[in-house]
C-alpha cells in the first residue's frame, strides 16, 4: 500500500508542477516543455499498438500528419474554422483513414502492417508534396496565434488525457486484458473468444486519433508546415526509439523515453544545429536498445523490483509481503 | 469453487442429444488427408478420450472443431447448432473451451492476468473471484503474480488448463494435457477434471497414456488415417487385441 | 510509339537491376525472417563506394561491382548471426525486435551518410557513361544496358548456386521450413550469417549499378527500400520467383510514369499502387506470400 501512496503523491506533485510551469519559467522554456509533452504523447499514442498489442507502425506520423493537415486545411482563409473543430474534423478523418489501412492488414504477420503503414505515410507525403489545395512542398500556414500558455496547456491537457485513457484502458480493464493476451499468443486469444482483428483495430484506430490530436495542435502552434515537417519519417523514428528507449508496453516508459530524447534533441540542435547526425543517433538508439536494454529503461526498475511488468495489484502485494521475494 | 466451475451453457431441459457432433468431417493439406471423413459424438457430461498413433488426426480434429482451421466439408454440431468454418473466438462464445498441444500461454502477463484474460470475453462478472478459486484448485497461488514464461513445464499445463476452466464452457477440448507432467499435478488435473463433470461440463480428451484414458474416461473413440476407426468402453477396446494392435501397436 | 517502346525497354532493363537485389531481399526473409529495412542502405552505400573508387583512384566504375560483393558481403556476414540472435531470442516479441532492428540500422546508415557526405548526390562513372545503343527506333543509354546484363548474370548465378548446389538446396529447405531444416542438420545460425552475407553483397552490388544509371544519395535509400517492400509484396514475402516477375513490373510502372506523368508522381504511383495490394490482396498477387 505504501508504495502506491508514495506513487500517487509524486504523481500529484508532477501535476501541479506542470501546472504551474507557465509561472515558474519563460516562453523559452515553455516551448521546450510543451514540446516534450507532445513527445510524451505521442509516444505513448505509439505504444498504444506497438507495445501493449505488439504491431509495429512505421508510418504513424501520417496521423499525426493528418491531423495538422485537416487544421491547417480548415483554419485557414477561405473556411476559417475554429480550432476545435478541426480537432474534431482531423479525428473523424484519421479514424476513417486507420480502418481503411488497419482491416485488411491487421489480419496478417505484423510484417505486412509495417509496410502498410510505413507506404501509407509516404503516399501521403508524395500525395501533400504534388497537389495544388495542400500548398504543395511550400506547405500551409495557419492564422497566427502567439500565446505560449494555450498551447502549453492544450498540449499538457492531450498529454494528460492520453495517458489517463492508456492507464484505464490497458492498464485497468479487461481491454487492456484482451490486447495484451493478442500480443502473447494470438490463436489462444481466438480460442479465449477474444475477437482479435476487431481488438487490434479499436487499438489502431484508438492510437491513430490521439496521434492527430497533438498534429492538430503542433500545426496550429508552429502556425506553418510542410509535407517533411508533420509526416515525415523521422517523426515516426523518434517515436519508436522513445518507447523502446523508455519501455515497450510500460504505462511510463514512453513518458520517460520521450522526455529523455526530446531533451537530448534539444541539446544537439542548441551544440550543433545539426539534423543530419541527430538521425544517426536516433538509429543508433534503437539498435543499441533492441540488443541491450529490450525491455526499456522501465524494464529496469521493474527487473530491480523482482517482477515483470504487472498489474499494480501485484506491485502492492509486494510491496505488503515486504517485496522483492519472489522468483 | 462452485461459481468457479459452473459451465456457461447448462444445459437446456430435458437435453440428452449429445453435446457434440461431428459428421463427415474432411480436411486436406495438400495431399495430407488430416480429417478423412470423421464421425464422432462427445454425450452430455461424458468424458471421452481420443486416442490413436501420431499423426492420426487428432489435434487436427480439435483445430477443425475449435474453428481454429477451417474444415474442407463436413458437420460440426455443439449444443445443437452448426458450427463448422465459424471463426474461432465465436466457437469459443458459444461455450467451447480448448487447450493446446503446446502450450499457447500469454507468456508476458502473470499467471492471474492469463486467467483473467480467460475471461475477458464473456463472464466478466466475478472473475477476479474466479481466478482467485482456480488458482486455489490448481494450486498455482504461490505463482499467482509470476510471469506465465516462468513457469515450469508441469505449472505451464495446469493454467493452459485452468484458462479452459475460467471460459465456463460446457465442453473442453483437453490436448494432452497430462502429458509429461509430475504425478501430483496430473493428480490435480484429473480431480479438477472429475469436479467439473459433476457439474455438467463434458470433455473430449486426448490422450496417450492408458493408465489415465483407463481412469478416467467412459468411452475411448479410436482414431486412425484421419478417420474414427472404433469407439467403446475402455475393456472392450483393450480386449479387442486386434485393435491395440494395429492402431495402438501395442499388443496385450 | 517509339517512345512507347523505348520506355518499355528502359523499364524492363531497370527492373532487372531491381531483381538482383529484391531477389536476394527476398531469400533473406525466407531464412532469417526479418524483413530489412536496411535494404535501400545498402544500394546507397554500394554507390557511395562506386564513385570513391572512380573519385579516389580513378578506376573505371565497373571494378567497384566484385569490391562492393566482397566488402558488404563481409559486413552482411558480421550482420547476419545478429539479427539471427534477435530474432530467435528469448525475449518478449522477437520479431518485433528484429523489424525494429533492422529499421534502426536503415536509420543509422541514413544518418551516418548524411553526416558523412551531406545531401549531395554522386553519382558513379564507368567507360559507358554517355554512349549509347540504337536498337531499331529505340535509343537505349548503354550503361542501362550493361547493368542490365550484370543483373541476369548474378540473378542467374544465384539461381545457379540455389538450385544446382548442396548449399542451395539448404538455404531453399530452411526458406520452406526451419524447423524441418533444423532437424535435417543445416546449422540455420551460420546459414543466417552467409545468406545475409550474400544478400548485402548482391545488394551493394546491384547499389554501384544503380549509382552508374542515376545517382546516389543518402535519402535515396528510401526509394530502393520501397522497391524491395513493392516486389516483397507484389510476389508475397519471401517469394523468390514471384520477386522477378514483380521486379519488372515496378521497373516499367516506374519508367511510364516517369515519361508520361512527371517523375515527381512516380514515388506516389509505386506507393500508391503498393498500396492498393496490400488492401486488395494482402498476401500478394503473385503467389500467396508466408
Amino acid at each position: 500500500m505504501k508504495s502506491r501512496w508514495l506513487g500517487l503523491l509524486l504523481l500529484g506533485a508532477l501535476l501541479v508542477v506542470l501546472v504551474l510551469l507557465p509561472l515558474l519559467v519563460n516562453n523559452y522554456w515553455l516551448r521546450i516543455a510543451t514540446g516534450a509533452l507532445m513527445w510524451a504523447g505521442l509516444a505513448c499514442s505509439w505504444n498504444m499498438l506497438g507495445g501493449y498489442a505488439g504491431y509495429i507502425n512505421f508510418g504513424h506520423s501520417a496521423f499525426f500528419g493528418l491531423g495538422a493537415y485537416a487544421t491547417a486545411l480548415l483554419m485557414a482563409d477561405p473556411l476559417g474554422l475554429p480550432f476545435t473543430v478541426t480537432v474534431l474534423a482531423g479525428i473523424a478523418v484519421t479514424a476513417a483513414c486507420a480502418v481503411v489501412i488497419g482491416a485488411p492488414t491487421l489480419r496478417l504477420r505484423g510484417a505486412y502492417f509495417a509496410i502498410a503503414t510505413w507506404a501509407f505515410a509516404e503516399v501521403l507525403i508524395q500525395f501533400a508534396t504534388v497537389m495544388d489545395f495542400t500548398g504543395g512542398i511550400g506547405g500551409l500556414s495557419l492564422p497566427p496565434f502567439l500565446n505560449e500558455r494555450f498551447f502549453y496547456f492544450a498540449m499538457l491537457a492531450a498529454a494528460v488525457l492520453t495517458y489517463l485513457a492508456t492507464w484505464a484502458l490497458f492498464e485497468r480493464s479487461r481491454f487492456g486484458l484482451k490486447v495484451k493476451a493478442l500480443r502473447d499468443h494470438e490463436p489462444a486469444a481466438e480460442a479465449m473468444g477474444i475477437n482479435t482483428a476487431l481488438v487490434k483495430l479499436q487499438t489502431f484506430v484508438l492510437s491513430a486519433i490521439t496521434a492527430s490530436v497533438f498534429g492538430a495542435i503542433f500545426a496550429y502552434w508552429v502556425t506553418f508546415i510542410n509535407p517533411r515537417s508533420v509526416f515525415g519519417g523521422d517523426i515516426t523514428d523518434q517515436m519508436v526509439v522513445m518507447v523502446l528507449l523508455g519501455g515497450l508496453g510500460t504505462l511510463w516508459g514512453p513518458a520517460i523515453g520521450g522526455v529523455a530524447l526530446f531533451v537530448v534533441n534539444r541539446l544537439i540542435w542548441m551544440y550543433w544545429g545539426d539534423t543530419a547526425f541527430y538521425i544517426a543517433i536516433l538509429g543508433a538508439a534503437i539498435v543499441l536498445v533492441v540488443l541491450f536494454l529490450p525491455n526499456g529503461i522501465a524494464g529496469l526498475f521493474a527487473r530491480r523490483r523482482g517482477g515483470a511488468t504487472v498489474l499494480d495489484k501485484t506491485v502492492e502485494k509486494l510491496a505488503r509481503a515486504g517485496g522483492g521475494d519472489r522468483n | 469453487m462452485s461459481a468457479a466451475t459452473r459451465p456457461q451453457a447448462l444445459q437446456p431441459a430435458a437435453a440428452t442429444d449429445p453435446i457434440l457432433v461431428v459428421r463427415g468431417l474432411h480436411k486436406h493439406f495438400g495431399g495430407i488427408k488430416a480429417a478423412n471423413g470423421v464421425d464422432l459424438e462427445v454425450g452430455r457430461r461424458e468424458i471421452a478420450g481420443l486416442i490413436g498413433p501420431n499423426g492420426s488426426g487428432k489435434s487436427t480434429l480439435f483445430s477443425l472443431v475449435s474453428g481454429t482451421v477451417t474444415p474442407d466439408k463436413g458437420e460440426v454440431r455443439f449444443d445443437g447448432r452448426d458450427i463448422a468454418g465459424q471463426s474461432a473466438y465465436k466457437v469459443a462464445r458459444l461455450g467451447l473451451a480448448r487447450t493446446f498441444q503446446i502450450p499457447a500461454l500469454f507468456d508476458n502477463m502473470t499467471v492471474t492476468e492469463n486467467l483473467l484474460a480467460a475471461a475477458a470475453e464473456g463472464h466478466w462478472a466475478g472473475a477476479r473471484e474466479r481466478a482467485a478459486e482456480t488458482l486455489a484448485l490448481l494450486r498455482l497461488e504461490h505463482v499467482a503474480d509470476n510471469r506465465a514464461s516462468d513457469l515450469s513445464g508441469g505449472q505451464q499445463k495446469l493454467l493452459e488448463f485452468g484458462r479452459a476452466v475460467m471460459r465456463q464452457a460446457a465442453l473442453i477440448l483437453l490436448d494432452e494435457v497430462t502429458a509429461g507432467v509430475h504425478p501430483n499435478i496430473r493428480k490435480i488435473i484429473l480431480e479438477a477434471i472429475a469436479g467439473l463433470r459433476e457439474r455438467g461440463v463434458s470433455f473430449l480428451i486426448i490422450e496417450h497414456d492408458m493408465e489415465m484414458v483407463r481412469n478416467v474416461c467412459d468411452r475411448i473413440i479410436v482414431m486412425d488415417s484421419g478417420r474414427v476407426v472404433t469407439s467403446g468402453r475402455f475393456e472392450d477396446i483393450v480386449r479387442d487385441s486386434e485393435v491395440m494392435q494395429s492402431y495402438l501397436g501395442r499388443p496385450q | 510509339m517509339d517512345l512507347f517502346l523505348q520506355t518499355l525497354l528502359n523499364g524492363l532493363l531497370i527492373g532487372g537491376v531491381i531483381a538482383t537485389f529484391t531477389i536476394a531481399f527476398q531469400l533473406t526473409f525466407g531464412v532469417l525472417h526479418v524483413i530489412d529495412f536496411a535494404v535501400g542502405g545498402w544500394v546507397v552505400l554500394g554507390g557511395y563506394l562506386g564513385y570513391y573508387m572512380v573519385a579516389a583512384f580513378g578506376l573505371d566504375g565497373f571494378v567497384a561491382i566484385p569490391v562492393a560483393f566482397v566488402l558488404f558481403g563481409a559486413v552482411g556476414y558480421l550482420i547476419g548471426p545478429i539479427l539471427y540472435n534477435v530474432r530467435n531470442s528469448r525475449t518478449a516479441r522477437p520479431e518485433l525486435m528484429a523489424l525494429a532492428l533492422t529499421f534502426g540500422l536503415f536509420t543509422l546508415l541514413r544518418g551516418g551518410m548524411l553526416t558523412a557526405w551531406g545531401f549531395n548526390t554522386r553519382n558513379v562513372t564507368t567507360a559507358l557513361s554517355g554512349e549509347s545503343l540504337m536498337v531499331g527506333p529505340v535509343t537505349v543509354p548503354l550503361i542501362r544496358v550493361a547493368a542490365a546484363l550484370f543483373a541476369v548474370a548474378i540473378a542467374g548465378g544465384l539461381f545457379i548456386f540455389l538450385y544446382r548446389t548442396r548449399y542451395g538446396l539448404a538455404i531453399r529447405a530452411t526458406a520452406e521450413n526451419r524447423h524441418n531444416a533444423a532437424l535435417m542438420g543445416v546449422n540455420i545460425r551460420r546459414l543466417s550469417a552467409n545468406v545475409y552475407g550474400l544478400y548485402a553483397g548482391i545488394t551493394a552490388m546491384a547499389g554501384v549499378l544503380m549509382g552508374a544509371i542515376y545517382s546516389v544519395n543518402p535519402e535515396s535509400g528510401l526509394r530502393y527500400t520501397l522497391f524491395a517492400f513493392f516486389v516483397a509484396v507484389l510476389a508475397g514475402l519471401g517469394s523468390v520467383g514471384g520477386a522477378l516477375v514483380a521486379a519488372l513490373l515496378l521497373g516499367v510502372i516506374e519508367a511510364y510514369v516517369a515519361t508520361y506523368v512527371g517523375s515527381s508522381y512516380s514515388l506516389l504511383a509505386i506507393f500508391s499502387t503498393l498500396f492498393l495490394v496490400l488492401l486488395v490482396s494482402p498476401r500478394g498477387i503473385l503467389r500467396r506470400g508466408l
